[in-house]
Order: C-alpha cells, then sequence, then structure tokens
C-alpha cells in the first residue's frame, strides 16, 4: 500500500497513524498538524516524526499561517505547495487517509 | 464493471460530532448509488471501529429518548440489517475495557440480521487497508 | 490526467478543511486534474449563496463559484442541507444536490479520493 496519510491535528490521530502500515507512506501536515514539524515539546520532536520509513511533508501556506518558516521545519520535513501536493497524491501515492 | 470496496473507519467517539454517524449513513448508501453509476458498476463497504472510535459500538445507547435523534447503535443495526459490515477492533476495546457483550452485535430486536458484528484485531484491519480502493476515516 | 475527488465535512466557519480542499482542488485544476466535491454534514454551509465576506472568517463561495466555473463538480447533502434550513433556492448556481449515493458512486471511477471526514 502506497498511503498519503495527511495529519490536521496537533493532538489525537497520532495513535492511528503510529498502527497503519505502509509500503510507502508519506505524512502530509496540514493545519494544526504542521506542530508536529516546528515544536519540540519538552526539547523532544513529536513522536509522530519516529514514525518508521515515512517521508514527512508540512504545507508551507499552514507554517506562514501560523508564524513559522521553512527555517523552523525539522530537517526530516520537506517543505510543500499545494500544487505538490497535487502531484504527491496523483503521482507517488495510491491511497489517502485523513486522519 | 466494477464492485469497488471502500474501507469506513470511525476513529472518533460518537455525538460530539455527527461524523461518525455519518460513516454509517454513508456507508448505507451504497444500496442506493447504482442510480449513479454504470450498469455492472457497485461500491461495497465496511464500517470499522478502532481507536476511541469503539466507543460509537458500545450497546444500550438512549439518544432517542434524551434527545430526540436516532441513536448511533440504530445506525449501525440498520448496516447489519442490510448486510453492511460491522468490525470493531479488539485492542482498543480491551485498552477501554469494553467487553465484547457490552458491544452492539446483531439487529434482533429490529427484525434480526444475516450477520452480526465482528471482532477483529487491528493486523486484519491492516489487512483490509490495504485490499480496498478508498479510506474514508471518520 | 488524473480524476480527484474530495469529500469535505467541516463547517465553513470554525475549520480550515474546507478552506484547504478549496486551495487543493484550484491547484488540482491549475494542473489539468478533473476534480469533483462532495460537501456532507457541517460543510454544506457552502449551499447557501450570498455569503459576505468578512476578514474575519473564512470566506470561500468566491473561490468555489471560480472552480465551478472552470468544471469542477460540486455536490452537498440533500438531507444535511434541508436539516440545516438550506433549500434548493438557497444554492448557489452550478452546485447540485443529491443524496449521499452520489457521492459513493463517485469512488468507482475516481483515481484518487481525499475524504475529509474527522473534525
Amino acid at each position: 500500500m502506497k498511503l498519503a496519510a495527511f495529519l490536521s491535528d496537533w493532538r489525537r490521530t497520532e495513535d492511528t497513524l503510529e498502527r497503519i502500515k505502509a509500503d510507502k507512506l508519506g505524512v502530509i501536515l496540514v493545519g494544526n498538524g504542521i506542530y508536529h514539524a516546528v515544536v519540540k515539546e519538552g526539547g523532544k520532536e513529536s513522536p509522530v516524526l519516529s514514525k518508521a520509513g515515512a517521508v514527512f511533508y508540512a504545507l508551507s501556506d499552514d507554517l506562514d499561517t501560523r508564524g513559522y518558516t521553512a527555517a523552523n521545519v525539522h530537517s526530516k520535513v520537506k517543505v510543500v505547495s499545494y500544487a505538490d501536493i497535487v502531484d504527491l497524491i496523483t503521482n507517488e501515492y495510491e491511497k489517502t487517509a485523513w486522519l | 464493471m466494477a464492485a469497488v470496496r471502500l474501507l469506513f473507519i470511525v476513529q472518533r467517539p460518537p455525538y460530539k460530532s455527527e461524523n461518525p454517524r455519518l460513516a454509517l449513513t454513508h456507508a448505507l448508501a451504497s444500496q442506493t448509488a447504482e442510480i449513479y453509476m454504470d450498469d455492472g458498476d457497485s461500491v461495497v463497504p465496511t464500517v470499522v471501529f478502532v481507536g476511541d472510535g469503539v466507543l460509537n459500538a458500545v450497546k444500550s445507547q438512549q439518544a432517542m429518548k434524551t434527545y430526540g435523534v436516532t441513536s448511533t447503535e440504530s445506525h449501525i443495526k440498520g448496516c447489519l440489517m442490510t448486510d453492511v459490515p460491522i468490525w470493531v477492533c479488539k485492542e482498543d476495546m480491551e485498552r477501554l475495557g469494553l467487553k465484547e457483550d457490552q458491544i452492539v452485535s446483531d439487529a434482533e430486536d429490529m427484525g434480526g440480521a444475516e450477520i452480526s458484528t465482528k471482532f477483529v484485531s487491528f493486523a486484519d484491519i491492516q489487512k483490509e487497508m490495504e485490499s480496498v480502493k478508498h479510506l474514508l476515516f471518520f | 490526467m488524473a480524476e480527484l475527488t474530495i469529500g469535505v465535512f467541516s463547517s465553513l466557519v470554525g475549520s480550515m478543511s474546507l478552506d484547504f480542499s478549496f486551495r487543493l482542488a484550484d491547484a488540482a485544476m491549475a494542473k489539468g486534474h478533473k476534480v469533483n466535491m462532495w460537501l456532507s454534514g457541517n460543510a454544506v454551509m457552502m449551499a447557501k449563496k450570498g455569503q459576505k465576506a468578512f476578514k474575519d472568517y473564512s470566506h470561500n463561495e468566491k473561490k468555489m463559484m471560480e472552480l465551478i466555473g472552470k468544471g469542477m463538480e460540486i455536490t452537498v447533502c440533500e438531507a444535511c442541507a434541508e436539516a440545516r434550513g438550506y433549500h434548493k433556492e438557497d444554492v448557489p448556481q452550478g452546485m447540485k444536490r443529491a443524496s449521499m449515493d452520489w457521492y459513493l458512486a463517485k469512488t468507482v471511477k475516481t483515481d484518487r479520493l481525499l475524504h475529509i471526514g474527522g473534525e
């Protein structure tokens, strides 16, 4: 399964993501999900970023909206545009899951 | 001609939001979707409750009595009566202290159904996620 | 080119997921993809024409009308709309109303489904 999983919340749905397995997994951080890419709670990165084998993306508009820039984003996370997300879900992944 | 399999995955508790219930009503709509499809096409839904979403399946819901709205339990039974499979994640039931006899398992009080609720592991749900065409998380 | 179907259940005000959906639809159509959109639950707030733009609230009607003009197919859940007092005469031009089976039927042919069902 090639899955693009969207996280739009800062809390609550990480446990679902933790359990899902995919041959190819992209985690697209949108809305309040971008906090996983920029906040280090208690000095620690978000557990979401430790999902094994996943590739991480964060939507630039939603970073900007919340006062962050690409410079704040964890090195594991690639900053993407809406157009990039279209390419990801149409070319790189077969299914989507808005968690 | 295609029979497209869909997995409705409910991961949030009921009532605060109507969305978990909409998973059930949308799954039920598979019965009439043919009017919009080419001959021979069909959609085949399964509804799965995972995470805190298993709380949707607790039986003896009194939403009609208290708020005058159809209970999520009734919609689950409606699905069972129309052969829409209902799965509940065993690990999440255990985590939340729920036993099988606390879960809606049949629709006998609504006239009976051919199928009953299945209690499954997350590994079974994972397999289903891999085999269906689309995932619909609620 | 692909066909993308977006199902949204989020409210116009109180969530940014509808804003996300219209921007994603716009980006997809700009690349030549076909986009269908299903609005259910609180997302049927879009089924009321004449929405006034205030800077403190999300405003998507203008973008939605642009996308309809470019060929996006958009349908709202009729029962969800009626339950909220949005009637047939309220619907913006080009938007359809149907029951949930319309959305299910779209899943058969669409290449990708992005279902935004949780809030």
